[in-house]
């Protein structure tokens, strides 16, 4: 457990608390609630991820498990499914888990009413990083290249999402394109319905859009792989 | 579609199977009955674990017709894969469940009932050796305990045919050994469908062998049809009590002696034809002698004589 809160509340202690002085208000917002939802979120999905592409990894290329399970009556589509739940589920309980440590350690409070809404934009948002870690565990036959896979796209999706900063930071040529990727749908989805308790139909929209076209890549990318 | 047996368990028309201009499997025939033990050998790279991967639905040809029990494998994945136990070349086992665990997942993703797979596993369990072990991580097995593992859970569910691919690779004479006794004790049971390195292993446990290489099928019958396939003539040894040198001299100048080895005492020669033993009986006229014995071909002999003598990457 600790392994699972120290990063997001390393980043929370160094931004939220160490910043908040100097930052102030953000879009109306004190900086540490601002920036609260997005941590959550981060280690949701990124949990999702990660579970995902190295269970995969793991049973394609050491334990060569995928191949008995593949011999029994299961489908592909099962198996993408049961994958992709596997991570969905460890990004829950580990995301659960760093909001009650921020909010044991913050005065912020979030309407319960907030709570379906967010968690409307976190499911999907999962499932999506979960289906994303299917994809990568299907491809990438090298444990490195999955950390390079991370490290150059993941984790700039992620933070270019205005997980520290507004979206209003962009410049105006940029921001159109940027307010179009999914992982901005659910972080700044998610913000808005934690924070506000509004849900944004276009960003939700998108979240579960991409969503299922990550769903249905991954089975067929998966089918096509194991096939070779 | 082709008319089938219903008596085949497995039947292959003309499958062929490529990646990219390589045709690992070549216009590919085969038919296996209900309730034999077959073998199919071949060296490295042959095509024997693409026929698998093919009759286990993880692949589908790229022309050609493959089937299981009468069914389609490109149609009847789902139905087929209730049929059959696979017993792959890697001991696939989850290191992080125990072996009980690793037993019960394999009977759950067969949509087995609990109270009936809890008795079949503690049978498997037993009759493997591995009951006092079940507790335990596959890890701690040594490699002919988690292969017998693998071969229980193939089992678990009954299957109407076990497929073994190389079942018995890196195993100890001992370990090799007790797969070989479950594999004679279930014969007739199930249809058993072996590929193998180990000519020893196919002359000892199956009905019927299939040679194949470069994709396709180069031999089939039974170990004795196809030893006496083998062109060519007979080998002899002959064991002297004194005297070898001098009948090597005269027996290698003889034009039916294809070959000539010494070693000691005794001398193995290939003759062109079995009919030149009696011109290699008069020729030892006086040589005191203690023993002629004609040595049997072996499944090896053929093995190399259909797929050359060249090593395989």
């Amino acid at each position: 457990m600790i392994a699972v809160v120290a990063y997001p509340l390393t980043l929370y202690l160094a931004f939220g608390i160490g910043m908040q002085g100097y930052i102030g208000l953000v879009e109306g917002i004190p900086y540490g609630l601002f920036i609260a939802p997005g941590l959550i979120t981060m280690t949701a999905v990124n949990a999702a991820y990660n579970e995902s592409v190295w269970s995969l990894w793991f049973h394609r290329r050491v334990q060569f498990t995928i191949e008995s399970y593949r011999v029994t009556p299961v489908s592909v589509s099962e198996i993408v499914i049961a994958k992709i739940l596997s991570g969905f589920t460890h990004g829950l309980i580990k995301g659960f888990a760093v909001a009650l440590v921020i909010f044991a350690i913050t005065p912020f409070r979030f309407p319960l009413s907030s709570l379906a809404a967010y968690l409307a934009f976190l499911i999907p948002g999962s499932a999506l990083f979960s289906c994303a870690g299917v994809i990568s565990g299907t491809l990438l036959d090298k444990p490195e290249t999955i950390g390079r896979v991370e490290a150059v796209v993941v984790m700039p999706l992620i933070f270019m999402s205005g997980l520290f900063f507004p979206l209003s930071s962009y410049p105006a040529a940029v921001a159109p394109f940027i307010s179009l990727l999914p992982t901005t749908a659910l972080f700044e989805g998610a913000r808005q319905a934690m924070v506000t308790g509004s849900f944004s139909i276009p960003f939700s929209a998108n979240l579960y859009l991409s969503a299922a076209v990550a769903f249905a890549a991954a089975v067929l990318i998966f089918r096509k792989k194991l096939a070779e | 579609m082709h008319p089938i047996d219903p008596d085949s368990a497995i039947f292959v028309n003309s499958v062929t199977k490529r990646y990219g201009s390589l045709a690992a499997l070549d216009s590919f025939d085969l038919e296996v009955k209900k309730g034999e033990i077959f073998a199919l050998l071949g060296p490295n790279g042959a095509g024997k674990t693409t026929l698998i991967r093919i009759l286990t639905t993880l692949m589908s040809p790229t022309s050609g017709e493959a089937y299981v029990y009468g069914m389609d494998t490109c149609r009847n994945g789902r139905e087929i894969r209730q049929l059959i136990g696979v017993v792959p070349q890697e001991n696939s086992l989850d290191r992080y469940l125990t072996a009980r665990e690793n037993l019960e997942l394999q009977a759950r993703l067969h949509s087995l009932e609990k109270k009936k797979y809890k008795s079949r596993i503690d049978e498997l369990l037993e009759l493997f050796g591995l009951a006092g072990r079940q507790n335990d991580f596959p890890d701690t097995f040594s490699g002919g305990m988690q292969r017998r593992l693998v071969v229980a859970r193939a089992l678990l569910h009954q299957p109407k045919i076990l497929f073994l691919d190389e079942p018995t690779t890196g195993l100890d004479p001992q370990s090799r050994r007790a797969v070989w006794d479950y594999i004679r004790s279930i014969a007739g049971e199930m249809t058993i469908f072996l590929t193998t390195h180990y000519l020893e292993e196919a002359e000892q446990l199956c009905e019927r062998v299939a040679i194949m290489d470069h994709g396709r099928l180069v031999a089939l019958g039974s170990s004795a049809e196809l030893k006496a396939k083998l062109v060519g003539g007979a080998t002899y040894e002959i064991e002297f009590a004194e005297g070898s040198e001098h009948f090597a001299a005269v027996l290698g100048k003889m034009a039916c002696v294809e070959k000539l080895e010494v070693s000691g005492r005794t001398i193995t020669v290939n003759l062109e034809r079995w009919e030149c033993l009696s011109e290699v009986i008069t020729a030892l006229n006086g040589a005191d002698l203690r023993r002629i014995s004609l040595r049997e071909k072996t499944l090896e002999e053929v093995f190399i004589s259909l797929t050359g003598e060249g090593v395989r990457e």
